[in-house]
């Protein structure tokens, strides 16, 4: 970063102290732009992994003839249960719409509402993963004995790890912003954790389609 | 309560969840429309596909999928 010397009392003081701040916030903009980048590729890794269990998924729900399969004994196996997914589906996507209002409170520089819905969002996450920690406990199949049971708990559950470190991260971030770490301009942690979190959310939109719904 | 009823509550949740978390997003999606950036660029990609899942909730709920 090129630094501009100023001396008091000279005619051009002005235009350097502009120069000078101008180069910091070039030198600023630089940052968040890889910084930027390096979550945007984090996120489509990730896109990229889910996406290659999925395709695994349909792969092997397509080389069965009946879905959900056969087990031994000769009976089917059940579909999962819907109505419960749906309530908590809405329960994640609500997230969503918290921690958009969180960011949008933080642009405003009203930082009460930022906390109020920054809470909300990791109670409702928490919330979210009781209650995947519920249906796990009530279903009648397992990891081993189906590729059903084996392609649901490695999906949901890779899905689940990530809402539980979008929580972890959503916690490091609320005392971050408590700390005065970010700024009204410099908020690019903020923006990383609410574009992580939406990403979270619409990962379960294909899980709660290909597992539920298909 | 019954093994009829908590499936009905739990649709009820759901169908009501579905239209305000939909509306709102969709509302916040108009507003952030004409923002510029890739950051809010991505944002307004993910706020389109959340407002598609609560679409998705609300057809699982009239049993139109997943029935």
């Amino acid at each position: 970063m090129a630094t501009t010397t100023v001396v008091p009392g000279d005619a051009h003081d002005l235009d350097a102290v502009r120069a000078r701040y101008e180069n910091v916030d070039h030198a600023y903009h630089e940052q968040r732009d890889n910084r930027l980048l390096g979550i945007l590729l984090f996120l489509v890794s990730d896109v990229i992994l889910f996406t290659m269990f999925i395709f695994a998924y349909i792969y092997l729900r397509n080389s069965v003839p009946n879905w959900p399969p056969i087990v031994e004994g000769g009976h089917q196996l059940p579909r999962f249960d819907v109505n419960f997914a749906a309530f908590n589906s809405i329960v994640l996507f609500g997230s969503g719409a918290t921690m958009h209002f969180a960011m949008e409170s933080w642009k405003h520089l009203n930082r009460p509402a930022f906390f109020r819905w920054l809470i909300a969002t990791i109670v409702l996450g928490i919330g979210f993963l009781a209650g995947q920690a519920y249906e796990y406990s009530s279903l009648a199949i397992s990891w081993a004995g189906s590729t059903m049971g084996a392609t649901f708990f490695t999906l949901t559950g890779m899905h689940g790890f990530h809402v539980f470190a979008g929580v972890v991260f959503l916690c490091i971030l609320g005392f971050q912003a408590r700390a005065g770490v970010y700024t009204e301009s410099k908020y690019f942690g903020l923006t990383a954790g609410t574009l992580y979190w939406h990403f979270v959310d619409v990962i379960w939109v294909a899980l709660f389609f290909l597992f539920y719904l298909w | 309560m019954n093994a009829t009823m908590l499936p009905m509550i739990e649709r009820g949740l759901a169908l009501i969840g579905a239209l305000v978390v939909g509306v709102t997003t969709t509302i916040q999606l108009k507003n952030d429309w004409k923002s510029v950036g890739i950051d809010n660029a991505v944002t307004k990609l993910l706020l389109g596909l959340m407002a598609f899942g609560c679409v998705l909730v609300l057809l699982a709920v009239f049993g139109v999928l997943g029935g």
